[in-house]
């Protein structure tokens, strides 16, 4: 008998001992990250469950971008969704207007946690806040740079890269007669991204009425009265005179250029990690060209994907999910993730962090996105793009381009005919969402 | 002899259900109509009906998971697909609105999904005839290699064993205009080529690998209908003069007719809704949408461009398609078919 008791009581004070490590609060943290950067953030949210003992995030690797899109829609339809989710840039409106997200500024502010979200670099604030406050955590921000061979400049005889497009081109038809290369460049896969949106933002050209969409939901696309219809053509004589070549399916442009067969190209600031691992070249990086007659040339704008923080879950959840965010937010985690993957970091103290540091003096490439990010005085032009659909009115845009490219249309003809499938897929987008305004629902 | 097809516990336990069977009738007839009423049953059911004894309860029973799976994963499915295509919502389902058939509308006034629908049946009838006409030579050839047939047969067979994704990049990889091996060949032979360019080639590589990754289920049929062609007519022929070409245009293929129809049916189905993944992997639909055949241009707008409305419209299309396609076949080709062998 006495025997038992002992026993009994054991078996609690043994459990006891157990309660506080079971007692932790699980969330789930959907992600589109692979490669060495979903290994950094595996690394990034182990370094928040060992940091305290009352919380525990899950991250979730569900596919790429879309896939993590599609999962989180099936699951809240399905009344399941997980407390966090990360969205590409071009998914906002479609998660703002949803009324499924809570927005993070309130959940953080209520939750306590003093993060100055005004410290934030500014377009990262100001593409993930919607009148002022922000709507998600910025994660992973990037913006395409232009990553250059050196030997291959080198052995025709240039120093680097040009700033204008102008003299690039000169450059790269130089490089490709002198038989340097094969290739001056590759096409980069999300060229509508880069060569395309950015090269808008950097010139100074109108993508959209209505500040690129961001003053409301009745902006239409402009671009095929812009520079843009020139840059079209300037990409299809690159094709067509064997400066750029294409990687097509089932082989990335990355590896065109990190094997030395393409001398340059354009890619997010992201790749860092990768291209650190991979090329077996001498390479570097620098602005993207801008084109001759702009001066200055403007910021570029972002890319990437933020947290955000889906409805319908216990308060002591939210809590977990606001001291992990209040944890990304923090410098130190932001340094540490800039430096990780090449992504920028968010916040202004967190820059100023690395450069202290001497961060940049080692790894100079990994501070082009930050200065051409916040080159200038941001304009309606540059300020970002927000457009309802906008993946949609994207892959219409790449298919008419995709139509230049293989010498069915004319740049301007298929500018004009991408631009009136854009403005058709806006319209569906107003008449679905007309006189929305997204949800403050306080968790 | 009768083949009987009868459950052996269901027969156990007949005796004690037999009383059942004469009713209140206790005629001197009974005994005698009562016994040559079950087994006369059971010889009217002969070799092609299976006898499961009184009462629906077993035959139900045995389909009711076949039945539930269709439930599941067909009439629902497409009862939504019905509902969700006269709706627009956003993906989130928030807010719905009921818009009648604007989707149908949209969808049948824009030219990309015009060059959808024609491209699709080029892709659908080129794959079709590529498929079947090989697996017949390669069929045909079959009976004609003495030494290695197994290994002959094997090498024919493993493509189906390999994943349809995988086998998209491979092909993907072969023919990449920059690094692929068997591009570089067609360089040098003076052929430009360049997948991710030119929509012509894109298509003629996707019909490829499409019916590259069909051969063999076509070679399966069509190597089992040629074993059931009589030797002896065969030999018949060959002492009457006629060659080996004469043989199989005027013996084999008239007997193998069921098997080819069967088979077009399934290439079609085949072409229209399983090819999904090598376009994914092969050309992701381009360039400039040379190869977005209907069902991939079902995935992207509902999965990618989150455009449930358009997307659930389009399968219902796709749905009414391959019904009307397959209603045809049967009704038309199906007369031409000699099933009297």
């Amino acid at each position: 008998m006495g025997r038992k008791v002992a026993f009994i009581a054991a078996l609690f004070g043994a459990l006891a001992l157990v309660g506080p490590a079971q007692a932790r609060v699980e969330v789930q943290w959907w992600h589109a990250m692979s490669g060495v950067l979903g290994d950094r953030l595996n690394e990034l949210v182990e370094k928040f469950n060992k940091s305290q003992d009352k919380y525990t995030v899950v991250a979730v690797a569900k596919g790429n971008y879309d896939e993590v899109t599609n999962g989180v829609i099936a699951a809240y339809r399905a009344k399941r969704p997980p407390e966090m989710v990360q969205i590409a840039e071009r998914g906002y409106m479609t998660m703002l207007l949803s009324g499924a997200i809570v927005p993070v500024q309130d959940l953080v502010e209520q939750k306590g946690y003093k993060i100055d979200f005004s410290d934030f670099i500014k377009p990262v604030a100001s593409f993930w806040s919607y009148k002022g406050r922000m709507s998600a955590m910025p994660f992973n921000s990037s913006t395409p740079i232009f990553w250059y061979n050196k030997d291959h400049f080198q052995k025709a005889g240039f120093d680097k890269p040009a700033e204008t497009w102008q003299e690039l081109e000169k450059q790269l038809y130089a490089i490709k007669s002198k038989g340097i290369s094969e290739c001056g460049t590759v096409l980069p896969g999300d060229f509508y991204w880069s060569l395309l949106e950015n090269y808008s933002a950097i010139n100074n050209q109108p993508y959209g009425t209505l500040a690129n969409g961001f003053d409301g939901l009745g902006t239409e696309f402009v671009y095929n009265k812009t520079k843009v219809v020139s840059q079209v053509a300037r990409l299809k004589k690159w094709l067509d005179d064997g400066v750029m070549q294409i990687a097509g399916q089932g082989f990335s442009p990355e590896q065109l250029f990190t094997s030395g067969r393409c001398s340059t190209f354009v890619n997010s600031t992201a790749s860092h990690g990768n291209i650190e691992r991979n090329a077996t070249i001498n390479w570097s990086a620098t602005f993207l060209p801008h084109e001759s007659d702009i001066d200055p040339p403007l910021n570029s704008t972002i890319g990437g994907g933020a947290i955000w923080v889906m409805k319908g879950h216990t308060p002591e959840r939210y809590e977990a999910v606001a001291a992990f965010l209040d944890f990304v937010a923090q410098p130190e985690t932001q340094v540490w993730w800039h430096g990780a993957t090449g992504y920028v970091p968010a916040t202004n103290r967190a820059y100023a962090l690395a450069r202290e540091r001497g961060y940049y003096k080692d790894h100079p490439t990994r501070e082009i996105a930050v200065l051409q990010l916040s080159r200038g005085t941001p304009n309606e032009n540059s300020r970002g793009f927000r457009f309802g659909n906008f993946v949609q009115t994207m892959l219409a845009q790449r298919q008419e381009v995709e139509a230049v490219f293989a010498g069915q249309k004319q740049p301007q003809q298929a500018m004009d005919d991408a631009v009136k499938r854009g403005n058709e897929i806006l319209r569906q987008f107003e008449k679905l969402n007309a006189g929305k305004t997204p949800e403050t629902e306080r968790p | 002899m009768t083949l009987r097809l009868s459950i052996p516990w269901r027969d156990a336990r007949a005796p004690v259900l037999q009383p059942r069977h004469g009713g209140g009738v206790p005629s001197a007839a009974a005994g005698s109509s009562r016994r040559s009423g079950k087994t006369q049953r059971r010889e009217e059911a002969g070799l092609k009906r299976a006898n499961f004894g009184d009462g629906p309860g077993l035959p139900t029973l045995l389909l009711l998971p076949q039945l539930l799976i269709l439930l599941f994963f067909f009439f629902i499915p497409s009862l939504r697909a019905l509902m969700q295509s006269v709706l627009l919502s956003d993906p989130f389902g928030t807010s719905v609105q009921f818009v009648w058939f604007d989707n149908f509308r949209t969808l049948l006034a824009s030219s990309d999904y015009r060059q959808s629908i024609a491209m699709t049946f080029w892709f659908t009838v080129a794959q079709n005839v590529l498929t079947l006409g090989s697996a017949l030579v390669l069929a045909f050839a079959t009976d004609r290699i003495v030494r290695g047939r197994s290994v002959y047969r094997t090498m024919i067979l493993l493509p189906y064993a390999i994943a349809p994704a995988i086998a998209g990049i491979l092909w993907a990889f072969l023919f990449n205009p920059a690094v692929g091996p068997l591009a570089q060949v067609l360089h040098r032979l003076g052929i430009v080529w360049d997948p991710n360019l030119n929509p012509t080639d894109a298509l003629i590589l996707v019909t490829l690998a499409a019916s590259w990754k069909h051969i063999c289920y076509d070679y399966i049929f069509l190597v089992v209908g040629l074993l059931a062609v009589p030797v002896s007519l065969m030999e018949a022929a060959a002492v009457d003069g006629a060659g080996l070409i004469r043989r199989f245009v005027s013996i084999a293929l008239p007997m193998l007719g069921p098997t080819i129809f069967f088979l077009t049916v399934m290439n079609f189905i085949y072409g229209f809704f399983e090819t999904f993944a090598i376009i994914d992997a092969v050309t992701k639909g381009g360039p400039a949408g040379a190869t977005n055949i209907l069902v991939y241009k079902v995935f992207v707008d509902g999965f990618v461009n989150l455009d449930l409305g358009s997307s659930a419209a389009q399968s219902v299309l796709l749905m009414s398609f391959a019904l009307i396609c397959t209603l045809l076949q049967f009704r038309y080709f199906d007369r031409k078919v000699n099933y009297g062998v």
